[in-house]
Order: structure tokens, then sequence, then C-alpha cells
């Protein structure tokens, strides 16, 4: 090959990593900018909403007016109620799969699979089996624990894989040190690999409280409608996911205070998202030995 | 670390602890509530109602619940609700397993804004415009201009029984403008000589009342009002009915008295339908 045909492949391949380069630009500029128009949009609808009697009045005239305190006690308490159940069977779980099963077991394998497939069932099923499930059979109705225990359900696969990555993250020889220094293993567990798959546990944790926070069909089966303040978990309180849905879908004229209950949804999201980086940041550093 | 786990236990714990607390303050309500469940178009409207009842009834609780008209009936069958809600009047293959007793009715009428001379359109007139097949109002009677279809986004009530009586699909519509609410419908028609929309009748006779220039067109030969509503002779209407299992008593007796009384008319038009006239309405026996 002569000197200058490699100079024009080389001039071609310049030319191509430019388009390439340049295609790589645009995307997350698309990306970002498709965000940062949603986020404009609700904020721009729903900033005039945002005081502090929208956040501590209920709701009249079917939304239209008022504010959203109890369905703002009622997403909270739904929450809860999925986080107080879905931690400790998420954590444990993953502490089986990532520390008590090997990689090539059946049961892991089995478990493993069946995560997997749940965590891509659509979240309406989650609903008709919660109501089915938790509302009828376990006799607990339209109520915040139907709605909690649901979104638990929904949430597990999504926590438990994050914090299984997380444990499995752990250089096998922290495991081997801690065993040659005579530790036992339930020690190891609790004060070394625990603390090192803290930042994969809050991953997980914030993309299920993201799911589960944004959850409409689920919620309308179990939690329910109501938009009374509830006074114990066995009451039905509307989520604000489905107070938005209903404002925006079946009331005329409330339109306004679905873009104020959006806004508020989201800053809900960042919040919890901003608590979850501060407290990995955390981790990471206190790890560093 | 230790610490901070011990803390997250600790808070799991509490929640948990506080959730079996909650448990038992909440028995032996059960005789006092009464649950609804159905159809999303009548739910707002029955929880309006369900408030005011509550608030005239110290001690009751009236929880409505939504999730589609079948799902009430559904629901009502198994016992699952006190009361069903629907957005339609029972089949008759369902007149022997429910009593129904409408609460309001819920009518579409055709507007135009109100310089336009068009006076009246045939059924069949209005679909070809739905559909792009008239698009100049010369073909219909009207001036030499274009046509501005005004529709619904998907998923209101009012687009699905347009749709429904002019049996239409959504996809067959060549919409100019997509809308969302009564109002924002009101606002494009009545700004723009050449637009057609439908909206609730309740909220455009209101509009009209208030000097808004629009116009009501009549449908199927009837012209829209809400006393062609009230008594059911306006065909472009739905009516929206509790339904129950048993025949009512107690307090799902009160309580379906109370949404037909005259009590919530105020309510009911609140929400752009139309009160049950009179002599039209069922009563519980």
């Amino acid at each position: 090959m002569n000197l200058s045909g490699l100079k024009m492949i080389r001039q071609n391949q310049y030319g191509l990593d430019k388009v390439i380069s340049l295609f790589f630009w645009l995307v997350p500029l698309i990306v970002t900018s498709l965000f940062i128009w949603i986020l404009g949009d609700i904020i721009r609808g729903g900033i005039g909403q945002l005081n502090w009697a929208f956040l501590t009045t209920a709701p009249l005239d079917t939304g239209r007016q008022g504010g959203i305190a109890p369905i703002l006690v009622s997403t909270l308490l739904i929450l809860g109620v999925c986080l107080a159940v879905s931690l400790p069977i998420g954590i444990g779980t993953a502490i089986l799969l990532a520390e008590f099963t090997p990689n090539h077991n059946w049961f892991g394998r089995l478990v493993r699979r069946s995560l997997d497939v749940l965590a891509g069932v659509p979240s309406i099923v989650f609903g008709l089996f919660g109501n089915a499930f938790f509302a009828k059979t376990l006799g607990l109705g339209f109520s915040i624990l139907s709605g909690g225990l649901t979104l638990a359900c929904m949430v597990l696969p999504i926590l438990i894989r994050a914090t299984e990555t997380g444990l499995s993250a752990v250089p096998q020889e922290y495991r081997l040190s801690s065993a040659s220094l005579g530790i036992s293993r339930t020690s190891t567990l609790w004060h070394l690999l625990l603390p090192a798959a803290t930042p994969g546990l809050l991953v997980g944790l914030v993309l299920g409280i993201g799911r589960a926070i944004a959850e409409t069909a689920a919620l309308i089966f179990t939690s329910g409608y109501v938009d009374r303040m509830p006074t114990s978990l066995l009451d039905s309180g509307r989520s604000l996911s489905i107070h938005i849905f209903d404002l925006s879908m079946n009331v005329t004229g409330g339109d306004a205070n679905a873009y104020g209950s959006a806004l508020v949804l989201i800053l809900i999201l960042l919040l919890i998202n901003a608590i979850a980086s501060y407290l990995s940041g955390k981790y990471s550093k206190t790890l560093k030995v | 670390m230790r610490q901070q786990f011990l803390t997250l236990l600790a808070l799991s714990l509490s929640v948990g602890w506080g959730l079996s607390a909650c448990n038992q303050n909440s028995a032996n309500l059960e005789s006092n509530k009464l649950t609804l469940t159905g159809s999303s178009t009548v739910a707002p409207l029955a929880s309006e109602i369900a408030k005011k009842f509550e608030a005239e009834h110290p001690g009751v609780r009236i929880d409505v619940q939504t999730g589609g008209s079948s799902r009430g009936l559904a629901d009502a069958t198994q016992g699952l609700a006190d009361i069903g809600m629907i957005s339609r009047a029972l089949k008759d293959s369902e007149t022997e397993q429910f009593q129904s007793y409408a609460i309001a009715q819920d009518g579409i009428g055709i507007i135009l804004e109100s310089s336009n001379p068009v006076q009246s359109l045939s059924n069949q007139q209005v679909v070809d415009i739905y559909q792009g097949k008239i698009n100049n109002w010369q073909e219909v009677g009207g001036e030499d201009a274009p046509i501005t279809v005004v529709n619904k986004a998907e998923g209101r009530s009012t687009l699905e029984l347009f749709l429904k009586y002019f049996q239409l699909t959504n996809s067959q519509i060549q919409a100019d403008v997509i809308i969302g609410d009564n109002q924002q419908g009101i606002k494009t028609v009545s700004g723009n000589q050449n637009a057609i929309g439908y909206v609730s009748i309740g909220a455009a006779e209101r509009d009209i009342s208030a000097g808004v220039p629009l116009k009501l067109l009549s449908v199927g030969g009837v012209e829209a009002s809400t006393e062609t509503l009230q008594d059911g002779s306006f065909p472009l209407s739905r009516p929206l009915t509790l339904v129950t299992k048993e025949t009512p008593s107690g307090l799902t007796k009160e309580f379906i008295e109370f949404a037909q009384s005259e009590n919530v008319h105020d309510l009911v038009e609140a929400q752009n339908f139309v009160p049950i006239s009179p002599q039209k309405l069922v009563q519980v026996p």
C-alpha cells in the first residue's frame, strides 16, 4: 500500500470519528433536554400552586381547590409500609444469594431467575395480585397496608438484585482476610460486607422508591381512591400519583392542581435521590480503611 | 457504620410496630361504613357526595374507590362493595341481577362559535366532518372557510361517549386541535369562528348564559339542553348510576336517597353533570 492511500484511509477515519463523536454528544443532549423540558413544564405549571397551604390542607371540590395534605400523608405511609417490609426481606435475600449460595447452585439460579422475571412484570399485574391476595384473601381491604405490601412485592426484585450486586462487588480478599483473622462469618457480614455493599443497596433503594412512588396502576386496586386523612394503616388512602392521574383525567379544571401535585412528587423524588447520594458518598469514604 | 445500620433496623422495626398498633385502633367501625367502587367518571362526584353525607352524619364513613364500571358491577355482585358505580344504564341482561338508581345525567353537545351561520348538522355530516371528508363549511351550508376540528384527548369520558354515539374510532378522527377539559374546548371554539367541538352540555349552557359566544347544535333532531338531558330524550347522553345487588336498606338506602336528593344538585352541577328530573327519578322503594 502506498503512502497516499494510507493517508486517505486516515482522513476518512478522522471524518468518521467526528461524525461518531458528534453523535455521542447529540444523544445525551437530546436526553437531557427532554428531561429539562418535562421538569420545566412541571415547574412552570406547578410553582404557582405550591405553597404552605397547598401542603397542609385537604382537597376540596374533587381536588380542584384546596391542598393535598391527606394525600401526602397517605403517600408517605404507603412508602413507609413498603420499605419496612421490603428492606429486611430484600437485604436478607441478597445476603443469601451473594454469600451463602454458590454461583452455580440450582436454588440460587432459580431465585435469581424468578426475581428477574418479577422485575419485568407490569405493575397492573401486581395491582391485581395485591387486590386478590392482600385486599381480599387476607381481608385487608382497600388500605394503605394493602398498597404498601403490593408495592413491596414490586420493589423487592430491584432491591435484592442491586444489593446482591453490591455484595458481589466486595473483593474476595476481604472475606479471606477476615476469616484468616478468625473473625466469624456473621461479624464479617455485619462489619465488613454490608457496609461495603451499602452504596449498591442505596442505588436499589432509590430505584425502588422511584418505582413505588410513581406507581398508579397497582395502587388504584389496593390502597384506593379515598382522599380523607388516614387514621390507621387499614384506611384507604389516595397516593400522589393517583391524585395526579385523577385530576388530569377525570376532573375537568383539575389541571392546575395536578401540576402542583406533580411538582411535589418530583421534589420528593429529588430529595430522596439527594439523601441517597449523600449517604452513598459517606459510606464509600468510610470504607477506604 | 454499625450505628447507621442499627438506626436503619430500628426504623424498620418501629414502622412495623406502629403498623401493628394501628391495626387495633380501627376495629368496630364496619357497621357505619359504606364502600362504593366503579366508574372513574362517577367516582369524583360520588366522593363529593360522600363528603357532604359524612358531614351530615357524624361517625359514618364512606369510602369511594374507582377502577371502572365493570369493576363496580363485579364488586357489587361479590359483596366487596355496598354500592357499585357505572357510567351507563344497566343492560337488559343485567337488570335481573341489580337494582339501579341514576343520580345524574352526563351529556355532551356539539358547539360552534355563535356567529357561525350553520344552524344544524345531521349525524352523517358530523361524522364526515370529524373524519375529514367534509373540510369546508360551504359543504354544510356555511361560509367558504376551512373547518377546524376540535377533538378530546384520549382517556376523556366525553370522547368515549362521542365515539360510541357516532360509531367512530379515535384513529379515524382527523383533528386539528386536541383539547383536555371542557373549559379548554369552550375557549378554543368560542375563539375561532370556524371551529367545531363537543363539550359537556352543563358547562356549555353555563358559559352561554354568561355571554360566551357559543351555540349548541341539536343532535339527532333533539335540542341540546339541560331539559332534554334531564328527561332522557337527548341521545348523546348517559346516566351516572349507582347499583346494588339487593334492594337497598339501612345506610345504603339512606346514602342513595341522599345522592338523588336536591341537597346534592350543586355538587352534580359542579362536576358538569345534570341532575335527574324528579319525574324520571327511580327511587329506592
